[in-house]
């Protein structure tokens, strides 16, 4: 009589199953945590490279996400010139008047959406609260 | 002594003196009028003199000496300074051959003296002349004595040969006169008679042409022996005068040479020839009104013998005067005391045999004296002043007072002019420092202080010069704070130029900012604030780059806050590229460094008024 081949494959359906797993719990975990950024197809700013020559980036659309940390000045037909940190530089970024109805305070967290334009200056093309 | 002066003293030897120089003539009443008129003894101002204008006239009220119109000091005259001299530096005459001399003259002397003079002690004394004559010192003077001695005894003889024609003469006469007076009696032998009295009166008319014929020889004969009677009476008489005058000429000129002992040998002699107490000196109405006048007796042979007796006296007195004087170590009257004796004996035994020792001494205050006078004349008040200390030291009587109240005035004065010209050469101002200096060197010529004020003057503008010069160079240089720090050097070269005291003004507010600035920086970096102290010199950097000093403290400090320095340069850099996003994003990273930083602020202004032109 033949002799009966002995099940071995067993483990390895196990492992199988731990990876499926673990697949599924990080792509999950990856759809949840990119789920809250509705900015998340945008570009995010090279802060170095701003700081280093910003002609670089003139006309490019980047977002940023940082912490008020003053405001710098308030122009009626430009808007609002506010400095956020970002790690540990601090950048200029122009809050343009069609957010002013969103108030904007020290130590509020955003994301922006910002235009380096031909100054260097960050218009805000968009904006959210982190 | 003063009668003496009067007369001798100044007389002093004829030979021996001359005026210093021969002005023109019109030129000669200036010096004799500047002496006092009334001690000169001319008359109403004329140069009418003893013995007219031939003989000097010494007044010794002012040690004046008149000669040939011209008038001099004895005491100040160079070559009576050049005679005195060389008698003081002459060897004494103590020889065998002067003490020989002086031996003879005292045996004429002796010969001829009035207890025991006679015929022979004459002869004897005669003899001698000739032998005294011989010797150099005598000058031929006893040759001349003895040569007058025999023309008065020739002109003796001859009047004794007219005394003998004249008594033969007088016979004569007396004959004459006797056969006249015979011859004018006449005779009356042969008269006719009486009554016959035509023939009586022919007869008479014979008798009287007869004694007229007879008389008329001898009348002729008696006015010829009178006449020649009263001629060799007048040639006797005139011949002894002429002797007379010869010989009292030359006593007087012995008198004038002030030969002394020649004078009295020469009117012992006149008084043993001419023994009729006529001892009448034959001078002019002047000569005999100042014997007169000054002697007090009638001008005679006894007057100049007494005169003469009374020098030798005198200059025996003064010599030893002198020696007392000098062992006192009193020179300056000691020298005095020689002086007058030397003017009034010179060849005098006495002053002749001085020792050359004792005239050294004279000599040395002499004419260091002489010294003293020149340096003040000339006006070098330091030789002055250290000629009276000797003087002082050496001379126990001299009187000091005259010469340093001279130095002391003309150093007071001088001292004053000096200073003036050291505040004037402080203030700048050459006009009087010209003046000042003038004056100083018009009082005191050669005065130390102006030597060394001069330097001064001429140092202190060379270093003024060299001192403008550098701050010229420096100045060009931007090197202010080689400016800075020579800064009072610079200051007082630049007290005179208003320009570049005002550049010097201006340089030294500037480094004083920079000081300021740098304090305040090291104050600052002491509290371990770098950025901070960075600023403050990084201010001043700004506008003056070019000081060293602050350069090396704002290096120190740029090494010492890297972080906050490099963002804000890196700001700066970005704000000229006009990058004004990224430059404001590096103010702000500065700020964050260092928050209190003002270049931040000023830069984050700055771009945000560029951002935002209408910001509020």
């Amino acid at each position: 009589m033949a002799r009966r081949k002995k099940s071995s494959l067993q483990p390895l359906w196990i492992i199988a199953a731990i990876a499926l797993l673990a697949a599924a719990f990080l792509g999950s975990a990856l759809f949840q945590s990119t789920g809250n950024d509705p900015f998340r197809t945008v570009a995010v700013l090279d802060i170095p490279a701003y700081l280093d020559n910003a002609n670089s980036l003139r006309g490019n659309i980047y977002k940023v996400e940082g912490e008020v940390s003053n405001s710098l000045a308030w122009s009626p037909s430009s808007g609002r010139l506010i400095a956020v940190d970002v790690k540990d530089d601090t950048i200029p970024v122009l809050v343009t008047n069609e957010f002013n109805a969103i108030n904007i305070q020290k130590g509020q967290k955003f994301i922006f959406v910002i235009e380096v334009d031909e100054n260097g200056v960050l218009k805000t093309k968009d904006l959210s609260k982190a | 002594m003063k009668k003496l002066c009067f007369i001798l003293a100044a007389v002093t030897a004829a030979h021996a003196q001359v005026p210093d120089s021969q002005p023109p003539a019109s030129s000669a009443p200036a010096p004799a009028a500047s002496q006092p008129a009334s001690s000169s003894g001319t008359k109403g101002g004329s140069q009418q003199g003893f013995l007219g204008q031939d003989v000097p006239f010494f007044d010794p009220g002012s040690d004046i000496v008149q000669w040939n119109g011209k008038s001099w000091n004895i005491n100040n005259n160079r070559i009576f300074e050049a005679r005195f001299e060389k008698f003081l530096n002459a060897p004494e005459a103590t020889t065998e051959s002067d003490r020989d001399y002086n031996r003879l003259l005292n045996q004429i002397m002796d010969k001829l003296a009035p207890n025991t003079i006679s015929a022979k002690s004459t002869d004897e004394a005669f003899q001698l002349l000739p032998q005294a004559s011989e010797f150099d010192i005598d000058a031929r003077l006893c040759d001349a004595i003895a040569n007058q001695v025999y023309a008065s005894w020739l002109a003796k003889r001859s009047n004794e040969r007219l005394t003998a024609a004249n008594q033969s003469l007088e016979k004569e006469r007396q004959r004459l006169e006797w056969n006249s007076k015979m011859t004018a009696a006449g005779s009356s032998l042969g008269a006719p008679s009486s009554t016959d009295g035509a023939a009586a009166e022919e007869w008479k008319k014979q008798q009287q042409l007869k004694r007229d014929m007879e008389m008329q020889p001898l009348a002729t004969r008696l006015v010829e022996v009178n006449a020649l009677l009263k001629a060799n009476q007048l040639k006797r008489e005139v011949a002894e005068l002429q002797v007379k005058i010869e010989f009292q000429a030359l006593i007087v000129q012995h008198f004038l040479q002030r030969r002394f002992q020649h004078v009295v040998i020469g009117t012992r002699f006149y008084r043993s020839i001419f023994s009729d107490g006529d001892s009448l000196l034959r001078v002019g109405e002047d000569s005999k009104s100042l014997f007169s006048k000054t002697t007090g007796m009638p001008p005679t042979v006894g007057t100049l013998d007494s005169l003469a007796n009374e020098a030798m006296r005198d200059v025996r007195e003064g010599v030893q005067a002198f020696k007392f004087l000098l062992e006192k170590d009193e020179l300056e009257s000691a020298t005095k005391r020689l002086a007058e004796t030397f003017i009034l004996g010179e060849y005098m035994p006495e002053v002749r045999t001085i020792t050359r020792d004792d005239k050294r001494r004279a000599l040395a205050f002499v004419q260091k004296s002489n010294q003293l006078i020149s340096a003040i004349e000339v006006k070098d008040y330091a030789l002055a002043e250290k000629l009276v200390k000797d003087l002082d030291v050496s001379a126990k009587d001299f009187d000091n007072s005259k010469p340093m109240a001279a130095i002391e005035t003309a150093r007071t004065v001088a001292a004053m002019h000096i200073a003036k010209a050291k505040n004037a050469a402080v203030s700048g101002d050459k006009t009087t420092l010209e003046n000042e200096l003038k004056s100083a060197t018009e009082i005191w010529p050669r005065n130390p202080a102006l030597a060394e004020v001069g330097g001064m003057i001429f140092s202190q503008a060379d270093v003024q010069q060299r001192a403008l010069v550098d701050f010229d160079q420096l100045l060009s240089q931007k090197n202010f704070r080689q400016i800075f720090d020579d800064k009072m050097r610079f200051i007082a070269a630049t007290a005179m130029y208003p320009q570049k005291q005002e550049q010097l003004r201006k340089v030294l507010d500037d480094m004083a900012i920079i000081e300021a600035a740098i304090i305040r920086a090291q104050e600052v970096e002491k509290r371990g604030d770098y950025a901070g102290a960075w600023e403050s010199a990084e201010s001043a950097f700004l506008q003056f780059p070019d000081d060293n000093k602050l350069n090396q403290v704002r290096a120190n400090l740029t090494t010492k806050a890297a972080d906050f320095v490099r963002a804000l340069k890196r700001a700066e850099e970005q704000e000229k590229k006009d990058q004004l996003g990224s430059s404001l994003a590096w103010y702000l990273k500065a700020q964050k460094n260092y928050p209190a930083s003002d270049f931040a602020r000023a830069g984050i202004e700055r771009i945000n008024a560029q951002l935002l032109p209408d910001a509020k």
